[in-house]
């Protein structure tokens, strides 16, 4: 059939793009993210020119020459193989540092939109990741859309859209063990919900354990588990390769596997929630940067943007590892940290792999994608607070190494483009919620060390619940954060990296 | 239908999907696919439409090829060798007739992933499954990749990256001028558009003696993972690290894609694409050729076609609608005014390159939309500093004829040894 290809790698269609444009699309990275332009072989080489000359025609207003600006292009420059990239070396006692790009634009302050914020709302969110948006939708189930959700950069510019999209119920606590599995079943009905595919595929979570005490971290986990419902078995290394037969299992001592668990494609959520808490009158207002606050007999009067002032009774505070940084706006000392983590993407492959694999020693873990790609990463155990979303060789060399030693037969497989994201780090690894000692309405919702994602489709609807009815639920007052100066801490240790 | 101008003389047989072609020695997969009078070399992601090679340069995805058991490979870059064995992805039974191009007649616009079957009961769980099916291109490799030696890790004074008019002009003034640098070019001989476009007016192709240059080169990357930029090169199935006090940029672009109904028809190319077959390896894409997109490069192109012995058509054009079912076989253009269908087995897309600006953006240069060309462009001073230690020339900062590329490969290298402090003649 007659299609003009506007990018040919991914099938990307000029009626498609016209689709994002009418859904309001129209800048670079939200258009790649919707329509998948920009995210095959090529990477951007043939499709960026074609599509932003599509913009400057059709999307209206015209976009302004300042306004078009190219997605940020990611290393690799061209598809290269993994055993490359291993065959580097690399000093794990020294701090990773720098990365490419500096800057990731993800503040375009040419993409803000002309116009003022609307003056007031009752609850006004600071933050348009799933956290945000997932909870703007919810307390719209219960009759609350006096809403503003405020989001510094396009949609899934944060954590939100650039995590691995690995959905687990298998924690080390029984919060997150029950939150996990809430989640997981609103995110296996998320398209009846919510009208748009998440691409929900339960493939199972395979953790390898390479050590006597990872082995007795994973048989703990899994005692637990079953307590509560979770079928986490441990397997012994021919145990798992049943499960994937081309891992090697050199080292590995033994397994937890949960066939339950699943990965999902993260950025439709964002969309889902958005538009569903759109159409019901809840403002999603991006390239919107808070700049402070005001105040007055302990409560946050106003939240103050660089596209207005908007007069509010409630604020919560749900800018994952940016949000220390609006905190300090308020005069409020989070003790979150960001850290980031390394992330790539290979060509894509006919599917091989069922489950999300995970080296709970290293950190290293991987999964293929709807989309066949396998996606994966590595965490750290070097890398230094602070927010760096640069890319580096160091990772591509520590995760090629890991992931070939893993799974030989991936050696000539090639990547094709790297990012990082933050985790949202505390303390004590578990979550900051409820409300702000001195400033009682201002409510966090941050904190999730690089699981908020899996978390928040239920951590939203208990907290839309609580927020609604004002019936007490532990979330809320548990894990506030007034434990880090009482003393309390919720410690969890399942965390990938 | 493409054909060869000038008969094999060493020849080299290879396989496709199990049929033997037969080769000129030191041509790549993709070229001698064409020669051989074949067009649908791949099959699309989604749609299962027909593909062939587009630009030759390995921007695209149009010749995606399995090559001796690894997935993905660029038909354009890889060298054919006696008793390759090449496999076609992502069709069923076979790239020629893929009954999955049904797709492409069901979802005729386009196929909304969001919204499809989204929530439907039953019917939403078998679409999952079925979408988990047909994604992906290609399969696992077949074994583990060979033994890769470590990489090389080199600090040199001034990178250049591609040496085509800009970088070559450059390297000619640094030379002359006694400033040490070290050239890379992705290709195996020097050029760039000197030696695969058609230019009226193109400077020689002069490589200044006794220069540092790595060609087959390609550099993947630049990183600064501690605050000291490097570039990753890849050559001869090794990566250098190479670290560098400036970097000069001159590594043009990619063949631009038009948008119009059934670009992507076998049979379609790059203008470039369609001189660097005639030039570079004596093969015509085809009989009767449709030389559209900008008028200058077109004219240039439509008088080596015709030099070569093809038919150039509708020259300058602007092309409205390709038909065809496996290859191209007519296009609809604009001309004077004027559409009109024309009967053709080829058509050469020319298009000023999009500036491939992500060497220059990692490396902190800044990229700016241009009104003009309606490309992205680096920006950069007269001099083509771009940052403090980065200078670009040549088709990175947007359209411009070879010899207008050179003059600024000229300038940009006066401008480093200015700021080298090097010795001057």
């Amino acid at each position: 059939m007659s299609k003009a290809l506007l990018c040919p790698c991914e099938d990307v269609t000029t009626s498609e793009v016209e689709h994002a444009i009418g859904k309001g699309y129209c800048d670079l990275e939200s258009v790649k993210r919707f329509t998948g332009f920009g995210t095959g072989m090529c990477q951007g080489k043939q499709c960026l020119t074609a599509v932003a000359r599509f913009l400057e025609d059709k999307a209206q207003p015209r976009p302004k020459p300042s306004q078009l600006r190219p997605f940020t292009p990611r290393p690799p420059l061209f598809p290269t193989e993994l055993s490359q990239w291993a065959a580097a070396s690399f000093d794990p006692q020294v701090a990773p540092g720098g990365g490419v790009p500096e800057s990731l634009g993800l503040t375009e302050s040419a993409l803000k939109p002309e116009g003022e914020v609307p003056k007031k709302a009752k609850i006004v969110i600071i933050g348009g990741g799933i956290m945000g948006l997932a909870l703007a939708w919810n307390l719209t189930e219960r009759g609350e859309t006096d809403i503003v959700v405020l989001e510094k950069g396009y949609l899934l510019a944060g954590a939100s859209g650039r995590n691995g999209g690995g959905v687990r119920m298998q924690w080390g606590t029984p919060t997150l063990i029950e939150l996990a599995r809430r989640s997981i079943d609103l995110m296996e009905r998320f398209a009846r919900d919510l009208g748009v595919n998440v691409w929900f595929r339960r493939g199972g979570y395979l953790f390898l354990a390479k050590s006597d005490g990872v082995v007795a971290k994973l048989e703990r986990a899994a005692a637990l588990h079953n307590q509560y419902g979770v079928p986490t078995q441990i397997l012994t290394p021919d145990g798992a390769r049943d499960v994937v037969p081309q891992l090697s299992m050199t080292g590995v001592k033994a397994a937890a596997w949960n066939p339950l668990d699943a990965v999902i494609f993260p950025w439709p959520f964002l969309w889902g929630y958005a538009h569903a808490a759109q159409q019901k009158g809840v403002k999603v207002e991006t390239f919107t940067k808070v700049t402070g606050f005001e105040q007055s007999q302990g409560r946050l009067t106003k939240v103050v943007t660089d596209r207005g002032d908007i007069a509010c009774e409630t604020v919560v505070l749900a800018a994952g590892a940016w949000s220390p940084k609006v905190a300090a706006l308020a005069g409020v000392d989070l003790p979150n940290e960001p850290h980031r983590h390394e992330i790539c993407s290979t060509e894509p492959l006919k599917p091989f792999l069922g489950p999300l694999v995970s080296v709970l020693d290293s950190g290293l873990y991987f999964s293929q994608s709807m989309r066949g790609e396998i996606v994966g990463g590595m965490g750290d155990p070097r890398e230094p607070a602070g927010m760096n979303l640069g890319s580096t060789q160091r990772f591509l060399t520590r995760y090629s190494q890991a992931l070939t030693e893993q799974l030989p037969q991936a050696g000539r497989l090639k990547i094709l483009r790297q990012w990082s994201g933050p985790y949202d780090v505390t303390p004590d690894n578990s979550p900051i919620l409820g409300r702000t000692p001195g400033l009682p309405n201002l409510l966090q919702m941050s904190g999730f060390v690089g699981h908020g994602f899996m978390m928040a489709p239920a951590v939203a609807e208990r907290m839309a619940a609580w927020m609604a009815t004002g019936e007490s639920d532990e979330l809320f007052e548990r894990f506030t954060l007034g434990r880090f100066a009482e003393g309390r801490l919720e410690r969890e240790d399942m965390i990938i990296g | 239908m493409s054909h060869r101008i000038a008969p094999i003389d060493q020849p080299v047989t290879f396989e496709i999907d199990g049929e033997s072609i037969t080769a000129q020695a030191g041509e790549t997969v993709a070229v001698a696919f064409v020669a051989a009078g074949r067009t649908t070399l791949s099959r699309s992601i989604k749609y299962h439409r027909p593909r062939g090679p587009f630009c030759l340069s390995g921007g695209c995805s149009q010749c995606l090829v399995r090559i001796d058991g690894a997935p993905n490979q660029y038909a354009c870059q890889t060298e054919v060798k006696p008793g390759m064995r090449v496999e076609r992805q992502n069709a069923f039974p076979h790239a020629s007739l893929d009954v999955l191009q049904a797709t492409d007649f069901v979802f005729s616009k386009w196929f909304n992933h969001h919204e499809f079957m989204a929530g439907v009961p039953i019917v939403e769980k078998v679409m999952l499954q079925v979408a988990r099916r047909l994604s992906g291109l290609g399969l696992l490799p077949d074994k583990p990749a060979p033994a890769r030696a470590a990489p090389i890790v080199e600090t040199v004074p001034l990178a250049i990256v591609g040496a085509g008019a800009a970088g070559l002009a450059a390297a000619r003034t640094l030379s002359e001028r006694g400033v040490p640098f070290t050239l890379f070019e992705r290709e195996r001989a020097c050029g760039g558009r000197l030696s695969i476009g058609c230019d009226e007016g193109a400077p020689a192709i002069v490589v200044p003696p006794g220069a540092s240059l790595r060609v087959g080169a390609t550099v993947v990357g630049l990183f600064s993972d501690d605050g000291r930029p490097f570039l990753v090169a890849l050559q001869r199935e090794r990566l250098h690290f190479v670290f560098f006090e400036r970097l000069l940029l001159t590594n043009g672009g990619q063949p631009t894609l038009l948008a119009f109904p059934n670009n992507d028809l076998p049979g379609i190319y790059a203008g470039r694409a369609v001189s660097r077959m005639v030039r570079t390896s004596g093969v015509l894409p085809g009989k009767r050729v449709a030389v559209v997109g900008e008028p200058d490069e077109a004219r240039d192109l439509a008088r080596l076609l015709v030099a070569s012995g093809a038919q150039a058509l509708a020259i300058g054009a602007k092309p409205v609608r390709a038909h065809g079912l496996r290859s191209v076989t007519a296009l609809t253009v604009e001309l004077g005014g004027k559409t009109e269908k024309i009967d053709c087995d080829a058509v050469a897309l020319c298009a000023p390159l999009s500036p491939a600006f992500e060497l220059a953006r990692a490396a902190g240069a800044r990229v700016g939309w241009d009104e003009r060309s309606r490309l992205f462009t680096v920006e950069a001073d007269a001099s083509g500093r771009a940052t403090p230690t980065v200078w670009v020339a040549g088709e990175l900062r947007g359209p411009m004829s070879a010899a207008a590329a050179a003059e600024q490969g000229l300038v940009a290298a006066a401008s480093i040894a200015a700021t080298s402090g090097g010795a001057t003649p």
